[in-house]
């Protein structure tokens, strides 16, 4: 009756060697996610947020369990498959934007559907087209210097949406922004949900966590909580949760 | 289809990426090439160096009869010191003149000549060495040529040994300055001291291999014996129908051996010359040159190459976050890969199309600052951009691979 998760994460961990030690960045977490559902992925830093982020977004490989998307078994593909999943099923939102910084917003935005080899006026079309949904519509040929921050990562979200992608997945996109503009953002996520995109978004700020229909907490590489957002923003969590990076023992 | 427009987008995006980073980084991009340009350049300029060399030297051998052997006691080429093999060998007489116009039968034309340096002198000019040389009418017929003013010797001249003479321009211009050529014909100069009269100039054949060719007075060989002595040795020009050298050869061998009283078994006391012989031997020389041209076109190359495969890990390196972007929007290994080397091959190409026009230039240069000729022919320049185009290809895939083998995260990560 239930319709097929459109991801299916199962005991998946992921181990780094660091000289004799073994960090368990991941360490055995299990969740699906549903088609249309809106998720926002907690924890303190260092807990393994972006460990799984990369996993699912197909840029790294797990040391164990299983990850399925649309059904397909990805621990099992080849280095090129990854590649052309990451092309076709997965749009990628970073927090340091990742624009390519010689290139015009619009070449920024063609670039993933030049590696799926369309021809150059689709390619065109679409771009603009995914520009103008996020509100950049008149700062096509700008390159990224000349772009404010929060433009930056309009760019990026563009850049993610215009392969159509199965799933977008966002990591700390308001992380270097003001949170003005980082408010801007969420509510661009928002739109898009609403739109019937899949997210699956990273954030330090309950108060946007908060904002999700779904949230799941890391804790130490493992799950913690997973329900409505309102309840695991602030569940466990020190009320307010200064952003701080760095080494965690 | 799918794959062969991906592959074609990919291709085009490599190259836009390439110019943008040739562009977008001039002064990088000069220097990554300059070697490159420097080892193209010079091969290109020693080739067409040759190359001009080896067109001049086939147009000067031409006053070789290319249809022509010339008979002689010794090979005009000797591989080493065996001149002394020679040395004692009869002299070539009329007796073997007499012979070979008797009974070859495919001789076009049979030529005596003799030859000596000698005074031509003119009122109050005299030239101290000339070139004098006895032969019969049958010169021009057997060894190519022709006069300008005038006649040759005719078969009077040489039955009467009469005191004509036929001069080359370079006597011509020296003992008639200042008027044209054709004003010598009739008059009279002194050969050796005694009296000739100047009855045909000439056409001009410039030199071979800086000897001049027109500083010579040619005259009847009997009236030459009387002046010179007859006891010369004589070389015999025999002209072969087009293509029939060697089969002309064959023939005269058993005539010459006969007429020299050569016993059955014993080797050939006369020798064949031809004008083909030079031709190989300059070709064993300049050969030695393309070597060296090659050697020092490898070692610049690879030096060059090796700049390029510097600069490309440079490259690779500052846009590591870029391969990462790429890789993460969808760029396979083989797309990185094909784009740093679409790179570095453009590098190449683009440095190796300046080195050849460079070295064209110099080799103009030279040309025009220097007796030296130069030519060059369309395949050295393609040699020159196809073979620094492999360069960068070559010295491309350790940079290339490098880029396509980081990891996606990683490369994001990197600051
Ligand atoms: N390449 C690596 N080598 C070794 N350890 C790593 C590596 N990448 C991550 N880790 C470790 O894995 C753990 C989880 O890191 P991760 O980046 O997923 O945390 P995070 O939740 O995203 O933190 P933050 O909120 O600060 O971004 C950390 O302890 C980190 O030190
Ligand atoms: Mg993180």
């Amino acid at each position: 009756m239930t319709e097929a998760p459109l991801i299916s994460v199962e005991n998946l961990t992921r181990h780094y060697k660091v000289g004799e030690e073994e960090v368990r960045a991941l360490d055995g977490v299990s969740f699906d996610v549903r088609r249309g559902e809106w998720v926002a992925v907690v924890g303190q830093s260092g807990s393994g947020k972006s460990t799984l982020m990369n996993l699912i977004g197909a840029l790294d490989t797990p040391t164990g369990g299983s990850y399925r998307i649309n059904g397909n078994d990805v621990e099992k593909m080849s280095d090129d498959q990854l590649a052309d999943l990451r092309n076709t099923e997965i749009g990628f939102v970073f927090q340091t934007f990742q624009l390519l910084s010689r290139s015009t917003a619009l070449a920024n935005v063609e670039l993933p559907l030049v590696y799926r080899g369309l021809p150059r006026k689709e390619r065109k079309e679409k771009a603009v087209q995914a520009l103008e949904s996020v509100g950049l519509g008149n700062r096509m040929h700008h390159k990224p210097n000349e772009l404010s921050g929060g433009q930056r990562q309009r760019v990026a979200i563009a850049r993610a949406l215009v392969g159509n992608p199965s799933l977008l997945l966002a990591d700390e996109p308001t992380g270097n922004l003001d949170s003005a503009t980082g408010e801007d953002i969420i509510r661009l996520f928002g739109e898009l949900n609403q739109r019937g995109h899949t997210i699956l978004l990273v954030t330090h700020e309950p108060r946007l966590a908060a904002r999700c229909p779904r949230a799941i907490r890391l804790s130490d590489g493992k799950v913690v909580a997973d329900g409505p957002g309102a309840e695991v923003a602030t569940i466990g969590a020190p009320p307010l949760q200064a952003p701080h990076h760095g080494a965690v023992a | 289809m799918k794959r062969a427009r991906r592959a074609w987008a990919e291709l085009l995006e490599g190259f836009r990426i390439a110019f943008g980073a040739l562009v977008g980084a001039r002064l990088r991009t000069f220097l990554t090439t300059l070697g490159i340009v420097i080892g193209v350049s010079t091969v290109i300029a020693i080739v067409a160096i040759i190359q001009g060399l080896d067109r001049s030297f086939e147009e000067q051998i031409q006053f070789l009869g290319a249809h022509t052997l010339y008979v002689d006691r010794h090979p005009w080429i000797q591989s080493d010191n065996t001149w002394w093999m020679y040395r004692n060998r009869k002299k070539i007489t009329v007796e073997e003149l007499r012979a070979v116009q008797r009974e070859s039968t495919l001789a076009v034309a049979v030529a005596p000549m003799a030859g000596t340096r000698g005074k031509i002198s003119r009122g109050n000019i005299e030239l101290e060495t000339v070139n004098i040389r006895g032969t019969s009418e049958e010169y021009l017929n057997a060894n190519g040529g022709g006069v300008q003013a005038g006649r040759f010797l005719v078969a009077g001249d040489v039955e009467l040994a009469r005191p004509s003479v036929v001069l080359g321009t370079d006597v011509v211009d020296r003992l008639f300055p200042d008027e044209p050529v054709a004003a010598a014909v009739g008059k009279k100069v002194l050969v050796a001291g005694r009296p000739f009269q100047v009855v045909g100039v000439l056409e001009r054949q410039g030199q071979m291999l800086g000897m001049p060719l027109d500083n010579v007075a040619i005259m009847p060989w009997p009236t030459f014996g009387r002046i010179f002595g007859t006891q010369r040795n004589l070389t015999l020009s025999v002209a072969a129908p087009p293509g029939k050298v060697s089969e002309l050869e064959s023939e005269l061998t058993p005539i010459l051996r006969r007429a020299r009283n050569v016993q059955p078994g014993r080797p050939d006391d006369f020798a064949f010359n031809r004008q083909d012989q030079f031709l190989k031997l300059y070709k064993q020389l300049t050969g030695a040159l393309y070597g060296m041209a090659v050697g020092v076109g490898l070692i610049t190359l690879i030096v060059g190459g090796i700049g390029i495969m510097n600069i490309m890990l440079v490259s690779v390196h500052e846009r590591t976050r870029e391969i990462g972007v790429r890789r993460a929007l969808g760029a396979r290994r083989s797309t990185i890969l094909m784009q740093f080397l679409i790179e570095s091959a453009a590098v190449a190409a683009l440095g190796g199309a300046v080195g050849t026009a460079v070295g064209l230039g110099v080799a103009q240069l030279v040309a025009l600052l220097s007796p030296l000729a130069a030519a060059a022919t369309p395949s050295a320049i393609v040699f020159g951009i196809a073979f620094s185009t492999a360069t960068g290809l070559l010295f491309g895939i350790w940079p290339a691979w490098r880029a396509a083998n980081l990891d996606p995260v990683e490369a994001l990560r990197y600051e």
